[in-house]
């Protein structure tokens, strides 16, 4: 796997057991603090945590506390204030222009509304994951090379589209657009998942297969996911660590199965309702 | 659960209205300056009501004496129908190379998906803003003393002219997109061409193409001037048969205008209706 020989490499380099221990997370984050505008209020208030190879791990909390700034930070969606977000043992803050595009290929996301090109078909949407890895001229003219577009073939019949291919992405139900966005995301051969509530714009059953598809595949093609969830039954059900985080802090890390009622309580103490 | 929270809600303020004191107090003052400054433009100007509607009548009686009948041989002239034509190239020209330069600047003077909003921004809104800020006919004025008379001068002030109309309407377009695309392109690792070809130009392809036919149809309208000012095409016949007093010869090449206007602007029309509902 090629994370894994990135943390080859990197051990390689650094050889010091601290950082050896260190680097065996795909993902550390360190003393994370984001504000939105320089006067304006500090949306995450310093977070460390840290994400190994084979972590599917759910990010909880009421809305508002900041999960998706904290998703957005690690592609840089989102420019961190201050700290240090380590990923396959790169430091992820100085990076800029192609440096930055070569990171974020490796990283593929999903998101809460899809972000699908509502006039593009499914293929192109799909393909359009394979963007980073396309020359300017072959996306000029949309010509993918023959094995994208067989990954695509593949991937679209894996998540259940190979009678959509064709269709325009806006002509498919949430579900489908969703199954739409995972398949693109999965045209990256992705090393980490960022998922940003992957199912909260769809009803609850559709949101539990659209999950344990997810699931699936992270386990089939042995991709580390972070994923942002507001239902806690959820969480729970599919994820096998959670991070709890209320108004900017994390409140709770650790395995699914060791957390307890009070520990939930106190995340969502802030939450009306 | 639910109802004892409802219950638990303090009583509502009894006293409510829609401006509060400093809002409404501002906005009665505004409105009343506005409105004492209108009237004391009319009385300033001595603007006479009565006679703004008399000239309607007189407007009439010397289009019928003067400029009737239009001069309709004078418009079949092989000479004028090829300066027509030489219009009609002008304001096509103008309005290609306008829209081919004015998407770049968009894209520059578009706040959400600019390359930098420091830097990119203010020089694309700049370049926009400059077109727009001085008239078409001026810019022609200043062509003309530059490259001399002749299409040239005009098509390079159509475009100018262009610019100016369809980067607004493009930025404006630009600023409206969905970014959640854009967002999706960017984190896949997409170059910024590639983010603006896959996630930016298929939101805004059917809006760009009508944007595009209007302007096109603005630039014709504007094209039939140009040549007054010696920009080339069938203004320049206007000029000199004003200039003479040659009134029916007038009537009938604004008569041409005006149907050539209409024609352009129903079929512009037309197509934008059609494009639209292509989305
Ligand atoms: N682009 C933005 N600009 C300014 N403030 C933002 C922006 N995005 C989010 N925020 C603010 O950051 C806080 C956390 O938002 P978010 O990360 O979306 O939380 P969550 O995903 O947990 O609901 C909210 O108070 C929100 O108003
Ligand atoms: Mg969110």
């Amino acid at each position: 796997m090629r994370h894994e020989k990135n943390i080859a490499e990197s051990r390689a380099t650094r050889g010091s057991t601290a950082d050896t221990v260190a680097s065996m997370s795909i993902l550390q984050v360190r003393n994370l603090k984001v504000s939105y505008a320089a006067s304006g209020p500090q949306i995450l208030k310093g977070i460390d945590f840290a994400v190994d190879g084979e972590d599917f791990c759910a990010v909880i909390g009421p809305s508002g506390a900041g999960k998706s700034t904290l998703i957005r930070c690690i592609n840089r969606l989102v420019e961190p204030t201050e700290g240090d977000i380590v990923l396959f043992g790169q430091s992820v803050r100085p990076l800029r222009g192609s440096e930055l595009r070569h990171l974020r290929r490796r990283i593929g996301m999903i998101f809460q509304e899809f972000n699908l090109v509502n006039r593009m078909s499914v293929m192109d949407n799909v393909l359009s994951g394979r963007l980073g890895y396309t020359g300017a001229f072959r996306s000029f003219f949309k010509a993918f090379p023959r094995e994208d577009i067989d990954r695509a073939l593949h991937l679209l019949e894996r998540v259940g589209l190979q009678d959509h291919v064709d269709k325009r992405a806006d002509a498919l139900s949430g579900g489908q657009r969703q199954r739409v966005g995972i398949a693109r995301a999965l045209m990256q051969k992705p090393e980490i998942l960022l998922l940003d509530e992957p199912t909260s714009a769809l009803d609850p059953k559709i949101s539990r297969d659209v999950m344990r598809l997810i699931r699936e595949l992270a386990t089939e093609f042995k991709v580390p996911v972070l994923c942002n969830i507001h239902d806690v039954q959820l969480a729970l059900e599919s994820c096998n660590r959670i991070i709890g985080m209320q108004d900017g802090y994390k409140k709770f890390d650790g395995p699914s199965k060791g957390m307890r009622k009070q520990d939930l309580d106190e995340i969502y103490a802030m939450e009306v309702l | 659960m639910a109802l004892a929270s409802l219950q638990s809600i303090p009583a509502a303020p009894r006293r409510w209205s829609r401006y509060r004191h400093p809002q409404s107090t501002i906005r009665f003052a505004v409105l009343l300056a506005v409105l004492t400054f209108l009237a004391w433009s009319v009385a300033f100007l001595n603007v006479d009501l009565l006679r703004i509607l008399g000239a309607f009548p007189r407007l009439a009686e010397i289009l019928a004496t003067r400029y009737f009948p239009p001069d309709l041989n004078y418009v079949s002239d092989a000479d004028f129908i090829r300066s027509v034509i030489r219009t009609l190239e002008m304001s096509l020209l103008g309005g290609f190379f306008g829209v081919v330069f004015s998407i770049p600047l968009a894209w520059l003077a578009a706040r959400n998906i600019t390359f930098s909003r420091r830097i990119a921004y203010p020089l694309g809104r700049f370049a926009i803003m400059g077109s727009r800020s001085i008239h078409e006919t001026i810019w022609t004025i200043l062509f003309v003393t530059v490259l001399g008379f002749g299409m040239l001068a005009g098509t390079l002030a159509l475009t100018v002219f262009c610019i100016g109309f369809a980067g607004k309407l493009f930025s404006d377009e630009l600023e409206a997109i969905d970014m959640g695309p854009v967002d999706a392109m960017r984190s896949v690792g997409a170059s910024p061409l590639q983010v603006f070809q896959y996630a930016v130009l298929p939101q805004v392809r059917v809006a760009f193409t009508g944007i595009a036919i209007y302007t096109w149809d603005v630039a014709f309208r504007a094209a039939t001037v140009v040549g007054f000012f010696g920009g080339g095409g069938m203004g320049w016949y206007l000029k000199r048969t004003t200039q003479q007093l040659e009134s029916t010869r007038v009537a009938a090449i604004l008569l041409v205008i005006i149907a050539l206007v209409l024609i352009a602007e129903i079929g512009s029309g037309w197509l934008r209706r059609r494009i639209s509902r292509m989305r």
